[in-house]
């Protein structure tokens, strides 16, 4: 009897354990909250600070709201195929919207009427893409635009009224102009030329003249027109890494081509971007991301408004991303790794703010899961940079490892709030992603270690990274897969292929297939940097023994894991009947392939239910395979 | 005695009918089986040859489906050193491709001298090469000498260029190429060669279409790759997993006729797929060789069949003895009422002459009277003796009496008995010895007296006149208390042992030609084993026999 009433307690006693475990571990979130469109987002405040503008989901597509001070939210347009893709005021009764095709290839510009929602197309009939120079700077009522209309390959720049809706070329690109930049009065006066491997600073003291060059440099070396200085015409700011690894803060002599002096630079990183106001022509700050993004003051007013608002906001990262034209309100944006954040209106005459509203309201912050920085040394001794983030919960040691190289060299992954980690550190998964050589921000030299080496050491970097989490006992050996979008996609490819053993499955979304095919998709427009793209990653015709040796698609015969492939039919970069012919091959030798194809999407997939289809597979995938 | 014997039958004409039926059935079987298994043989014959086509043509197959689409992989980017690596792999691979002609293509909207143009849209070959096995690379056109293209040479690029323009014309950009639009487009098969060309993306598609379509500026030359395979189906490796169905196998030209009139001889043939259709397998084989397939696969399926047909005879067997026992015991059956019959006769006759003489005499004197009262009263007592044993054999056999236990003195209780047998028979020399321990044993005397003068009797009556001679010894062996009834008769035989305790069972002798029912020993036995005890008996014939009988002694504790 006592031993009965004995093992009875020790049972209560276990199941309370249990509990009290279950409730450490993080409560499972739905998939569809992690993917869903942002409820609100994309706060704007119009010039008079009259009306505070927001995208919301309509028809399950992003739409633009309009709310009068202390009035309802209205509803401008009634976009049901595509989300609106980007939009600003123009004045205080017009909006410009964009909307993007699937490829991204193609822009439309839309105006809309504050008042009424009368929506205007604003360009001729045609397959354009569309950049916009001094956005939401209307001077004289007109817009800056480089349009590639006149020939698919080049991009010229044309003035928009913003009334009459008239478009008039403004700077006919000789062909080999690859960015402009326009002065506080609208004047171009600034361009980069390019023939595809050097670049050329271009100046002209008015629109009347001609350019010239004012230097010329290597396409790895990076010289990027900020503003101009309103002390002298002929002086500039930009971020150059001329004679130096990483890019620093400099103001330019245009007339003599030398740096006068140095404004901002970091040991470590490079700094990669600056505030400029066009209203004085000063620089308020200069951005640098070492393990996340941070921000040199270069104007104390706006020092001591950001701090402001951070002591206001403590433990969030806060940006202003909206102001009226007097500056009398402000819209701030606030993140951080565990949520997407929140937009707040904030009046600096009182200090006072307003939450305007969540991005995502439905995720709860608190079960998400802490993004740490980490670092560790390849085998040829290069410190590679990257981020861990483990699942909640007791467990120290011995995850299952989700690792995600991310999806474009050019790049690099930041610290901040990304869905797709939390949703698999939710599922349990530690998500390890890696700053692989190649990827930019850590200077000149680690961005091209990574030249011709995509099939090579880039991946050896990755899998240093992975042995790294096995020796230091995080990774469960028999329980790592690999995961990512395009480079990242190609890159779980290759692990498959060529690192056998190392992981249990891998799951390839748009993933590279071959490199043969992703060189000839370099689009029209895109001509002048093919040389470059031939340095980054190869010559087809060169490196062809090469392109075979690292390109998945020619090496079925070595997979031996379960495949995820996701693609869509539209991606330019591969090709759908060289997917196919992978997958066939892959399943004729008994390897396990779920093929997802979305023959209307491009490269990534932009509707929902696609996204979560896909990432509704991704989770089975995976769960099936790392045996949870 | 005839009427009676058709009474009970043993009917061997059935057992000779069923044992027919079966063999026959046996014989049936066997043709049966061997005739399907000649089908099957046959069937498999002109069947099989799928597989051995399967197999053969696997090679092909894989260099159809895996190798030739590998040249979309690199993109047109080939040229004359890479696309000889290539083909390379390819000769050592696949020993049917016989030579490869590389055309090195460009489309543009430039004007051309050599290859196609529908309207702006042109496409040609810029390098023509012919790889051939062990042989080195021939430049075969360039397009830095125009019109020097030949005729025989562009056949193939011009069937390729043709069908790519026409999908041009009519491509439907903002769709998926469909697999249909892929063999159609990029494929050209004939007999003997494929001509594949690189399946371009979708964008070049579009640029292409663009090309033929739009007035345009001289455009840039976009690389294409044509490849023609030419493919020897004669060295195709035949391989042949049904060595036991083919003797030959070959490939041979698709008109191919056998004019061996060997009606010995069998053949059928399959044609090869895509570019092999120009040829087919041959198979042909002896009669004679199928024969020894057919015995192979009937082997089996006879002993099978024999299996069953033995299994069935060894139940005939069971049932024909289990028959044959009946019979036997009828047989006992039938002569015990025989004898039955036999042994009332004697009496009843006896008392019916005695019945017959006093009612037929006026006056019975005293000595006839009593003369005829003694042979009635001895008359009845033997009828009543013999119904006595009957009854009292069927109720021991049934087991529907009790013992009635009671201590005998065994001494005095055979000294009675066999007092008893001396004023019956006094030339009867009867002796007995018991050991001096044995005094009181626990039995039913009547029933142990039963078995004393039945083995008594026995000895008596199986004893010639002159040696009626029986010794009694009584002794304790351990817990058994052992009788032995030792005569000097005339004994028997080893093989008539066995037999007779048996019921009805009487040994073929003189002296038991009248009154002998063959119960005798059978009742001492069944009484015997009721008292939990056991009887055992040797003999020599002509010398005399021994029972002995060892009963359970309850005293001897």
């Amino acid at each position: 009897m006592i031993k009965r009433i004995g093992r009875y307690c020790l049972m209560c006693l276990s199941v309370l354990l249990v509990q009290c475990g279950y409730q450490k571990k993080a409560k499972t979130i739905p998939l569809e909250v992690f993917f869903q469109n942002p409820v609100k987002t994309s706060f704007r405040i119009s010039p008079d600070g009259n009306y505070i503008s927001f995208l919301q989901p309509y028809a399950n597509r992003l739409n633009i709201y309009v709310q009068a001070r202390n009035g309802k939210p209205v509803r401008l347009t009634h976009e049901k195929e595509f989300n609106v893709a980007s939009y600003f005021w123009v004045n205080n009764d017009k909006l410009f919207y964009t909307k993007n095709s699937v490829d991204k290839r193609v822009t439309q510009l839309f105006s809309v009427e504050r008042a009424n929602g009368n929506v205007t197309d604003l360009l001729p009939a045609g397959n354009f893409k569309v950049l916009f120079l001094n956005q939401s700077r209307v001077i004289n009522n007109e817009l800056l635009l480089a349009i590639n209309m006149r020939d698919s390959s080049v991009f010229d720049v044309y003035r928009l009224n913003v009334n009459t809706c008239s478009l008039r070329l403004a700077a006919e690109n000789p062909g080999n102009i690859v960015d402009w930049l326009a002065d506080s009065k609208g004047q171009i006066r600034v361009a980069r030329a390019s023939d595809g491997v050097n670049e050329t600073l271009l100046f002209r003291n008015s629109e009347n003249e001609a350019f010239r060059p004012v230097l010329s440099n290597n396409f790895q070396t990076r010289i990027e027109p900020i503003g101009f200085c309103e002390k002298r015409a002929d002086c500039i700011f930009a971020l150059s890494s001329k004679n130096r690894d990483k890019a620093a803060l400099v103001e330019l002599n245009c007339s003599t081509g030398k740096e006068e002096k140095v404004i901002f630079k970091h040991q470590d990183v490079d700094v990669t971007g600056a505030s400029y106001s066009q209203k004085n022509g000063k620089l308020v700050y200069a951005t640098y991301e070492t393990w996340k993004k941070q921000r040199f003051y270069l104007d104390d007013t706006l020092k001591h408004l950001y701090q402001d608002i951070e002591k206001l906001l403590p433990g969030n990262e806060v940006s202003i991303v909206s102001t009226d034209s007097a500056q009398k309100q402000l819209i701030v944006r606030t993140f951080t790794d565990k949520t997407p954040g929140a937009y707040y209106c904030y009046t600096p005459a009182n200090k006072k703010l307003v939450k305007l509203g969540d991005i995502n309201p439905n995720l709860p912050a608190e079960e998400m899961c802490a993004m740490k920085p980490v670092s560790y040394k390849s085998r040829d001794g290069i410190t590679i940079n990257g981020y861990l983030t483990l699942p909640k919960g007791s467990k120290t040691k011995n995850f299952p490892v989700v690792v995600i190289p991310h999806s474009w060299p050019h790049n690099r992954n930041s610290w901040e709030y990304n869905a797709e980690v939390q949703f698999l550190a939710n599922r349990g998964y530690a998500v390890f992603q890696v700053n692989y050589r190649g990827s930019k921000g850590y200077g000149k030299q680690f961005w091209a270690a990574g030249f011709k080496q995509w099939g090579s050491k880039m991946q050896t970097d990755i899998t240093d990274g992975v042995n790294w989490l096995i020796e230091n006992k995080i990774a469960n050996p028999k329980r790592i897969a690999i995961y990512g979008a395009g480079f990242g996609g190609y890159s779980a490819l290759w692990g498959a292929t060529f690192e056998p053993g190392l992981y249990r499955c891998a799951a390839s979304y748009s993933g590279i297939l071959n490199l043969f095919t992703f060189i000839k998709s370099i689009p029209p427009y895109y001509r002048t940097s093919l040389k470059m793209y031939y340095e980054i990653v190869g010559n087809p015709e060169k490196d062809m023994d090469y392109f075979r040796a690292v390109s998945p698609v020619f090496h079925t015969d070595k997979i031996r894991v379960p495949l995820l492939i996701a693609q869509g039919g539209k991606d330019p970069r591969v090709n759908i009947s060289e997917a196919n012919q992978f997958v066939k091959e892959a399943k004729k030798r008994d390897i396990p392939v779920i093929y997802l194809v979305k023959d209307e999407e491009g490269i990534y997939f932009v509707k929902p239910e696609n996204r979560e289809e896909f990432y509704r597979n991704l989770e089975k995938f995976l769960a099936d395979n790392l045996g949870k | 005695m005839a009427a009676e014997k058709s009474f009970y039958r043993k009917n061997f004409a059935l057992i000779v009918i069923f044992l027919l039926l079966v063999t026959v059935s046996l014989v049936i079987a066997w043709l049966l089986a061997y005739s399907l298994i000649k089908r099957n043989v046959e069937n498999d014959f002109s069947s099989a040859k799928i597989d051995v086509q399967e197999e053969v043509v696997q090679p092909y197959n894989d260099f159809f489906q895996n190798r030739i689409p590998e040249i979309s992989f690199y993109q047109g980017y080939l040229d004359s050193s890479s696309v000889a690596k290539y083909i390379d792999t390819a000769f050592t691979r696949y020993a049917f491709v016989s030579k490869v002609i590389f055309y090195d293509t460009q489309v543009s909207n430039h004007k051309i001298k050599d290859g196609l143009r529908v309207n702006k849209f042109a496409i040609g070959p810029k390098v023509v090469m012919q790889f051939k096995r062990n042989t080195k690379p021939v430049v075969l056109f360039t397009s830095t000498h125009p019109h020097t293209l030949s005729l025989k040479l562009a056949d193939e690029f011009n069937k390729i260029a043709i069908k790519f323009s026409a999908y041009i014309e009519s491509a439907d950009t903002t769709k998926v190429l469909s697999n249909d639009d892929i063999f159609n487009t990029f494929y050209a098969i004939t007999p003997n060669r494929i001509t594949y060309m690189n399946i371009p993306r979708r964008e070049e598609i579009r640029i292409y279409k663009d090309l033929m379509l739009k007035e345009m500026p001289f455009s840039a030359v976009y690389e294409q790759d044509v490849l023609t395979f030419y493919i020897d189906p004669l060295k195709l490796r035949i391989k042949n997993p049904h060595p036991e169905l083919y003797q030959n196998i070959s490939i041979r030209p698709l008109v191919y006729e056998e004019l061996n009139n060997n009606p010995e001889f069998i053949s059928t043939d399959i044609p090869l797929p895509g570019a092999l259709a120009d040829y087919k397998l041959y198979f042909s084989s002896l009669h004679s060789y199928l024969n020894k397939e057919i015995n192979r696969r009937f082997l089996p399926v006879a002993f099978m069949i024999l299996l069953i047909y033995s299994f069935l005879l060894g139940i005939a067997y069971l049932i024909y003895r289990n028959l044959n026992i009946n019979s036997k015991l009828f047989k006992l059956q039938y002569d015990f009422i025989n004898n039955l019959t036999h042994e009332f006769k004697t009496p009843v006759s006896v008392i019916k002459i005695a019945g017959n003489n006093i009612r037929s005499s006026k006056q019975l004197s005293d000595k006839e009277r009593a003369h005829y009262g003694k042979i009635l009263d001895e008359e009845a007592d033997k009828l009543n003796d013999l119904m006595n044993k009957l009854l009292s054999f069927t109720q021991i056999e049934n087991r529907s009496i009790k013992l009635k236990e009671e201590e005998i003195n065994l001494e005095v209780f055979t000294q009675n008995i066999i007092d008893a047998y001396q004023i019956k028979h006094p030339q009867f020399d009867i002796s007995f010895d018991i050991d001096e321990d044995i005094t009181y044993f626990k039995s039913d005397p009547v029933l142990l007296s039963s078995v004393f003068t039945n083995l008594i009797d026995n000895a008596y009556k199986y004893s010639p006149p002159d040696r009626k001679m029986l010794h009694i010894s009584i002794h304790r062996i351990k817990k058994n208390i052992l009788f032995k009834f030792t005569d000097e008769g005339i004994g028997m035989e080893e093989s008539e042992l066995k037999h007779i305790f048996k019921k009805f069972y009487r040994i073929q002798s003189q002296y038991n030609q009248q009154g002998s029912v063959g119960l005798g020993l059978a009742f001492c036995k069944e009484l015997i084993n009721f008292m939990n005890g056991e009887i055992t008996v040797s003999s020599k014939p002509g010398k005399g026999s021994e029972f002995i009988i060892s009963l359970p002694d309850d005293y001897s504790l």
